[in-house]
């Protein structure tokens, strides 16, 4: 049988589907009714992209500044001009991301996770070009402290994204919470390139990338536990 | 669409009046007996209402809807796995007295038509040839690729093509008239 043939008897099908009550049209009409003011919509995608942007900036600015500008001292011009601008371009796709998740049938070009893969794999590929000292001095010590300090800045940075973005709707909790958590992750990677003067190849490529996917993994987790919590408040009984 | 959003009844009323059948023919779709879909609906409605704001003039409305009424499905969804795991030994009790059939339990042609489909493509073929939406559309409405969705109907029809087969051969040899 052919599509054509296929799509005429769906269209049968469907005609012959039961009809639709019209007390239960009444019924939403005088729910929504006590409620129906005038709302004002989303600000455009843009805005809110750099309003993310904006935030992630300012905790990344503001972290390297209390710890000390080391990193961004010590590199040389390349290095500035190949880690920063790579960062930027990251975090406006993530965010730009992050926005589509929080308004419900959005467009969005690349889901969360392949954007986390896609920013993993970008940073390891600037960082792999650019650092190339194969030393490891303490690579234990040392790494889980870059990796803590890139966590703390994250966590404020996903809270803030996400206040901003409050007014929106998740239609998916824990991808918005990936993306979020990528987006924020960013940000902790963004003060450890402006703070920590480790070049070791080793120590950035593991330790600083490693911020991404755990703050990613901890979005994630996050929206995962929101969703819980509104489907047992859903469900408990009046 | 934007006058619901500046609060005006009769648009809202309209646009209940206009979107509902085809929500609830997507409820219907999914397997749901009438009183589950009357009930998502209205759920939906709520939460549409809730979240308005979120509707971006310019936008196509109809992805918009879908994409609401397809997250309320998917919590009911949850919620039933939840509720049928703890109930189970219930659910066995009332098979032996011998379950009563309820208004509305009864199997449309279309629910019969779609009953061997997995719930995503289910969905999808109810989007796209029955609500008569564009691919673009029913991509965005269940936050995934044009690819993805065509993958999707692709595998439907395999399978709706093997269930027709089956089924005019069934009429055939004079099983089922």
């Amino acid at each position: 049988m052919k599509d054509e043939g296929i799509d005429n008897i769906l269209k049968k099908a469907s005609q012959g589907s039961q009809d639709l009550d019209p007390r239960v049209l009444k019924h939403i009409g005088e729910a929504i009714k006590p409620s129906l003011h005038p709302v004002r919509p989303l600000p455009p995608v843009w805005l809110m992209s750099l309003g993310l942007i904006a935030i992630c900036v300012v905790i990344s600015v503001a972290g390297a500044a209390r710890a000390g500008f080391f990193g961004i001292a010590k590199m040389n011009g390349l290095e500035r001009s190949l880690v920063f601008p790579v960062l930027a371009l990251l975090a406006c796709l993530t965010a730009i991301s992050f926005v589509h998740q929080m308004i419900p049938a959005s467009r969005s070009y690349v889901s969360p996770a392949r954007l986390l893969l896609l920013c993993c794999l970008a940073l390891f590929a600037d960082f792999a070009y650019l650092f190339r000292d194969y030393h490891t001095d303490h690579f234990f010590s040392v790494g889980i402290v870059c990796l803590a300090v890139g966590l703390l800045h994250a966590i404020p940075a996903g809270l803030c994204s996400w206040l901003l973005l409050r007014r929106g709707f998740a239609a998916n909790f824990v991808t918005a919470g990936l993306a979020a958590g990528t987006l924020a992750g960013l940000a902790g990677v963004g003060m450890l390139e402006l703070h920590c003067p480790n070049f070791q190849a080793a120590h950035i490529l593991f330790w600083h990338i490693a911020v991404l996917p755990a703050s990613a993994a901890l979005g994630a987790l996050l929206g995962w536990a929101y969703r819980l919590l509104m489907q047992r408040e859903d469900g408990r009984p009046l | 669409m934007v006058r619901y959003q500046q609060g005006d009844f009769i648009a809202a009323t309209a646009l209940i009046d206009r979107i509902s059948p085809r929500l609830h023919r997507f409820f219907v779709a999914q397997s749901l007996s009438r009183a589950n879909a009357d009930d998502l609906l209205q759920e939906t409605w709520l939460r549409i209402h809730k979240i308005r704001h979120t509707y971006r003039p310019g936008e196509p409305a109809l992805p918009w809807f879908f994409a609401i009424a397809r997250h309320i499905r998917i919590d009911h969804y949850r919620k039933f796995v939840r509720i049928s795991t703890r109930e189970r030994e219930l659910e066995e009790m009332s098979k032996e007295v011998g379950a009563v059939p309820h208004e509305g339990s009864t199997v449309s042609e279309l629910e019969s038509l779609l009953a061997p489909l997995a719930p995503s493509q289910r969905e999808v073929i109810t989007m796209l040839k029955i609500e008569g939406m564009s691919l673009e559309e029913v991509a965005r409405a269940t936050s995934s690729s044009v690819g993805s969705v065509k993958q999707k109907v692709h595998r439907a029809y395999k399978k709706l093509r093997e269930k027709i087969g089956t089924r005019s051969g069934t009429r055939g040899s004079g099983g089922l008239s």
